[in-house]
């Protein structure tokens, strides 16, 4: 009750420190003379309305899957340390102090963090490293259940050696300890969580009204159709240029559009659908913003019968999943879905990605071969229904979507369609996101189209694949020693160069057994509106950057006040 | 009393001229419906070239343009006819089926069976129909075509259902009837063959005035992705499909929504016109 | 009166209770257990399983299971939505002003526009004002509401931009503003799906209306009154519309089923915030609870819209209160 008092004051002290640094701007811009504010330069304010067609979920990062979520977190929260723009993953050089002002490699299983003492939590609380060894627990207890837990594996141990110092001690030396030390968590404040039991903390309070160290704080949301967020003006980085971001709920991506373009919104993520990037390009007041595409969409096939017993009736079949992959022509797909942008994945990663390449080996597209493998393997028609059998069985089975999205929906068509001429009969399923996540967790699927923003380094793959993620995100329980340890083997060379045959491999044998479709990977480039300057967009998280957008004075709008 | 004289009935309609108009209408969509698979350009299913044939305006080719699929918009019009019209025809029917069983066993019973089932339709009457569907639908994933029939019709038989126990009750004492039961006629054969032909055209009205609400409750289900289930057309999910491209495609959404239009108030005409044609209060 | 009002009240409770009950048994007729499926999460061990049945009361007998649901939601305790976390009754409770108040402007509307449409129908009965419009009502009734919708969206919303494409209020604004001018907001927002509800209710209205009127005008008081010599408009106005208005009164009432169904589907053309949408989502969402929730408390509306309406027909027509 308190903290959402405070978080309420704040936000009131914040509206009126903002209404009156823009009554002084507007004073002494007769006189030419900007006043700068700290952390950047230049005049602050300004609103930025983000549409969205999903809600956010939960509002505590160890547990949302949605994007608005990790938006959100990302604004709300901070990390030890950030990636900048380059998305080095490799080189301490990639990244710039966040919460930890420096650190240091002490040997090669050590590395420590030395903590910015003006780090505040936004109740005033200082930031403190028992707060991240707190994290780490929260992370890794397997009663929050978080996604990031096996992300964390190579980590053994965080503790505070005093108030401001945090040690992390890993298993084994790669070249990646900074990045798994900082990437995938958000640091968490003890004083607020300590108390609540673990197994509740994604449906507490704090999950709906968090309070983080940011350089946004919370301020409401209303679920269903908008969430606030207000700068942090004592921000010890700096204050963000704006003064507030909001998350405006429009489920459906083409209302969010005219929403857009109607000037109830200033910004859109990612616009796969062409037409609507069309609209947009068509209105003045708007400009598309392209970044590295980082995104894949795919199917997974469930390798297991969904009663656990054993292999699954058609997936368990590499030959089927192969004849499966062949019959599907991905580059249509992608031409009708996006035109000339968007791209066909190699593989389970994006352009975005270094590992990226065009010359990787895929399967290619032959519905002739497909229909032979599927003749080989025993699937014939025998009925002349148009759908083959095997032993009484059809080889039909359901793929579950979510509602959210419109290409994956289209997508699905398409290739429904592709299927349909080799016989194979899919059905459509088309579920709401929290459901179709859920299902996708207890492994109740045949086929699952799953989208993924990819981390900034290509070891994610192991949640998705490789056996260690089996209980994880590796929905479709795939295992592959031979691909588990090409990715280790790749996670651990040192330098790029070399561990880039070593990936390919995998990328390759992932390929081969047609573990998954890789269906597409949509064109990232976000609708922003023409008054926002120095907008620059982190493929991986599209507003890492944000507390750099700003709009001048002379082009603000009546919500930018 | 003896059944409506059908012939005065008949001219009464033939000089409708908008209400035969209408009718002709109604044949012939059931036609085009039933002859979808000879009539139909293209396969309804079949995506040609979903990057070059891509939302083609109409064209000599297809007659009414191609859909973000590049499948043939007047083919899926066509077999979605069948969709509406059949679940429409089927639910309508299933409706006055037991509508008239209803009504009949009201009209026909003793006061104390007559009591318990109009108050039955009372409360029936008073139940959220699209609700109820809604929820039926949701529990049972991937419902037949059947099952949504059947619930519309569950959900739709109490109009009937009064009309026909309100005729059946005045017919019961007209004196042929007593005549039968004097002669010793169990209710039943009583029912069928005197009462139906009186209540057959009251039924018939109420059947088709009742077509065109469900189709426009069916194409509404569709519309929320709860009906007929993609890739298979129905009016209602082309309409949902196609609401994205209004201005860049219009005839995808335009053209189901115009033929449910076309569709609906020719029924509801044809039925207006029956209704004045078989309604003796018309009578002069 | 008194005994009208009592019979036609308790009617409405059994009408309630049959909702219920029929929704308990939908649940009930499922495959599965619905109740259990939400609930679960991941990889949950068997003794929380069968904690869940437990507090659910799954294991108890059906009767007792019935006894206890009727007993919840007279308490109001509509059950707890899966997706939301929240109770269902909260959840309701948020969303369904926004569907009475989307319903409520367009039955007032249908009806302004029904009425004024049979008026004038009536009064050129047979004359080719009469024709058009009941063209024009005919295409209205024979339209499907969420094409209408989509239509009107079209027009007004993107191409003239004359009035907001989705949503209830302009939500980034906030509601700081004060109450005029949140109340204007609103209002702009639901000019485009209250005149959808309203003119494909309106169409039905006025077919109803028209009907209604010309019966009456050709009754014998108010050829009395036509001799005696008075205005045609004081006629009309006067007598032949208080006749025909205890029907219309019957009408309204019974229209709040078709309102509750055309919400639903206008909701969500417009993304308008009201049960209708939250029921429409939460089947995507396999949220029984909500759906449930939703179907009682539209049944409730429906049996109260119909004895309100039926207090209103014998208010107005002495006949009907001594049957």
């Amino acid at each position: 009750m308190s903290i959402s008092r405070l978080t309420s004051h704040a936000s009131r002290l914040t509206s009126h420190a903002s209404r009156l640094t823009s009554l002084a701007a507007a004073a002494l811009l007769a006189t030419a003379c900007a006043r700068p504010e700290a952390g950047g330069g230049g005049p602050t304010g300004g609103t930025l309305v983000i549409v969205t067609a999903g809600d956010a979920d939960v509002l505590f990062p160890p547990s949302g899957a949605s994007t608005v979520c990790a938006d959100i977190s990302g604004l709300v929260f901070s990390r030890l340390a950030e990636l900048t723009l380059e998305l080095n993953t490799v080189d301490d050089s990639g990244f710039r102090p966040a919460l930890a002002r420096s650190w240091e490699h002490a040997d090669s299983l050590t590395l420590v963090f030395h903590l910015d003492p003006r780090a505040r939590w936004h109740d005033g609380t200082p930031v403190r490293a028992e707060d991240v060894a707190f994290t780490y627990d929260v992370y890794l207890d397997t009663l929050v259940g978080s996604r990031f837990r096996p992300n964390l594996a190579a980590i053994d141990s965080v503790t505070a050696r005093d108030s401001l110092t945090a040690v992390f001690h890993f298993a084994r030396w790669y070249p990646e300890q900074l990045y798994d030390a900082t990437y995938h968590t958000r640091i968490l404040p003890r004083h607020l969580l300590d108390s609540i039991p673990r197994g509740r903390l994604a449906s507490s309070a704090f999950a709906r009204a968090p309070v983080g160290s940011g350089p946004f704080r919370f301020v409401r949301w209303e679920a269903g159709t908008i969430i606030a967020v207000a700068a942090d003006t004592g921000h010890f980085l700096g204050r963000p240029r704006l003064d507030r971001v909001v998350w405006r709920v429009v489920p459906d991506l083409g209302a969010g559009v005219s929403a857009l373009l109607a000037g109830e919104g200033d910004a859109i993520a990612v616009l796969p659908p062409r037409e609507l990037r069309e609209r947009v390009r068509a209105d003045s007041s708007f400009r598309m913003v392209p970044y590295a595409p980082n995104a894949l969409a795919f199917i997974s096939f469930n390798l297991r019968d969904r009663d656990r017993r054993g292999p699954h009736p058609v997936f368990g079949d590499r030959a089927v999943r192969r004849a499966i992959a062949m019959a599907v022509d991905r580059a249509t797909i992608v031409r009708s879905l996006f035109g000339a942008e968007g791209e066909v994945p190699v593989g389970p990663t994006a352009r975005a990605q270094w590992i990226w390449s065009d010359s990787i080996r895929q399967l290619p597209f032959d519905s002739a071969a497909a229909g032979r493998l599927l003749d080989e393997a025993g699937w014939r028609d025998g009925d002349g229904d148009g759908v083959r059998e095997k032993g009484g069985r059809p080889l039909r089975f359901v793929l579950l979507l979510p509602t959210t999205s419109r290409t994956r929906q289209d997508a699905a068509v398409l290739i429904q369609e592709q299927l349909r001429r080799v016989g194979v009969h899919m059905l459509l399923l088309p579920l709401e996101f929290n459901l179709f996540e859920q299902r996708g967790l207890r492994r109740d699927f045949d086929a699952i189209f799953q989208s993924r923003n990819l981390d900034a380094s290509p070891a994610g793959i192991l949640q998705l694949f490789a056996g260690e993620g089996v209980r994880h995100g590796n929905y479709g329980r795939y295992e592959s020693p031979v691909f588990d340890s090409l990715v280790h083997r790749a996670i651990a060379t040192p330098t790029r160069a070399a561990a880039r045959p070593l990936w390919r491999e995998a990328l390759e044998t992932l390929n081969d057994d047609a573990a998954a479709l890789f269906v597409f990977s949509p064109p990232f480039a976000a609708a922003v509106h023409r008054r926002f300057e120095t907008v620059t967009i982190r493929p991986d998280e599209w507003l890492a950057t944000v507390t750099e957008w700003s709009v001048p004075p002379r082009s603000r709008l009546s919500r930018d006040r | 009393m003896s059944p409506p004289p059908l012939r005065r009935a008949w001219a009464r309609f033939r000089a409708h001229r908008t209400a035969v108009a209408a009718a002709v209408v109604v044949a012939a969509l059931c036609l085009a419906a039933l002859g979808a698979p000879l009539l139909a350009p293209a396969d309804p299913l079949a995506q040609p070239d979903p990057v070059g044939l891509q939302n083609r305006p109409p064209s000599a080719e297809h007659p009414l343009g191609t859909d973000r699929f590049s499948r043939d918009v007047a083919s899926r019009l066509l077999y979605g006819a069948r969709v509406s019209l059949g679940i429409g025809a089927a639910a309508a029917l299933l409706a006055v089926v037991i509508g008239a069983g209803v009504g009949l066993a009201a009209g026909l019973g003793t006061a104390a069976v007559d009591q318990v089932l109009m108050r039955s339709v009372d409360v029936a009457l008073a139940l959220p129909r699209v609700f109820l569907i809604l929820l039926a639908l949701a529990l049972w994933e991937d419902a037949p075509a059947w099952v949504v029939v059947g619930l519309i019709a569950v959900t739709g038989w109490f109009q009937t259902s009064r009309v026909v126990r309100a005729l059946a009750l005045r017919l019961r004492e007209s004196e042929f009837v007593q005549a039968a039961r004097a002669l010793g006629a169990p209710r039943s054969r009583l029912a069928v063959r005197h009462l139906l032909p009186h209540v057959a055209p009251a039924v018939i009205v109420s059947a088709t005035l009742d077509v065109g609400n469900i189709i426009l409750l069916e194409s509404g289900l569709s519309y929320l992705g709860l009906g007929v289930r993609a890739p298979a057309p129905s009016w209602g999910n082309m309409i949902l499909e196609g609401k994205d491209q209004l201005l860049s495609a219009p005839w995808v959404a335009v053209a189901p929504g115009a033929a449910l239009l076309l569709t609906v108030a020719a029924f509801n005409l044809a039925g207006d016109g029956l209704q004045d044609a078989l309604d003796p209060r018309t009578d002069g | 009166m008194p005994t009208y009002l009592v019979r036609r009240f308790a009617l409405a409770l059994v009408t309630t209770a049959a909702a219920v009950a029929l929704t308990f048994a939908l649940v009930h007729l499922a495959p599965g257990e619905p109740f259990l499926a939400g609930a679960e999460e991941r990889f949950v061990p068997p003794e929380t399983i069968a904690r869940l049945r437990r507090d659910f009361g799954l294991d108890r007998p059906l009767a007792a299971q019935f006894a206890r649901y009727v007993a919840n939601v007279a308490r109001g305790d509509l059950g707890e939505s899966f997706t939301r976390r929240r109770p269902v009754a909260a959840v309701i409770g948020e969303t369904l002003p926004a569907t009475l108040l989307l319903g409520g402007v367009a039955l007032a509307l249908s009806f302004a526009l029904g009425l004024g449409l049979g008026v004038v129908q009536a009064r050129r009965a047979g004359g080719l004002a009469d024709a058009a419009l009941s063209t024009v009502a005919l295409a209205l009734a024979s339209v499907p509401a969420f094409w209408l919708g989509l239509m009107l969206l079209l027009v007004f919303g993107e191409w003239l931009h004359w009035l907001p494409v989705a949503g209830m209020t302009d939500a980034v604004a906030g509601p700081s503003r004060g109450w005029l001018a949140l109340s204007l907001d609103v209002a702009r927002h639901l000019v485009l799906p209250a005149l959808t509800l309203a003119l494909v209710n309106a169409a039905t209205v006025a077919r109803f209306h028209r009907a209604a009127m010309l019966e009456a005008l050709g009754a014998d008081f108010v050829r009395a009154a036509r001799a005696r010599g008075l205005a045609e408009a004081r006629i009309l106005a006067a007598h032949a519309f208080r006749a025909a208005l205890a029907p219309a009164i019957a009408l309204a009432g019974l229209s709040v089923p078709a309102l509750l169904t055309g919400s639903v589907l206008v909701e969500s053309v417009f993304g308008w915030p009201g049960m209708g949408r939250v029921a429409y989502e939460a089947i995507f969402a396999r949220d029984y609870n909500v759906v449930t929730g939703v179907t009682v408390v539209a049944a409730v509306l429906v049996a109260v819209g119909s004895l309100l309406a039926d207090i209103g027909v014998a208010a107005a027509d002495p006949r009907v209160r001594r049957a």
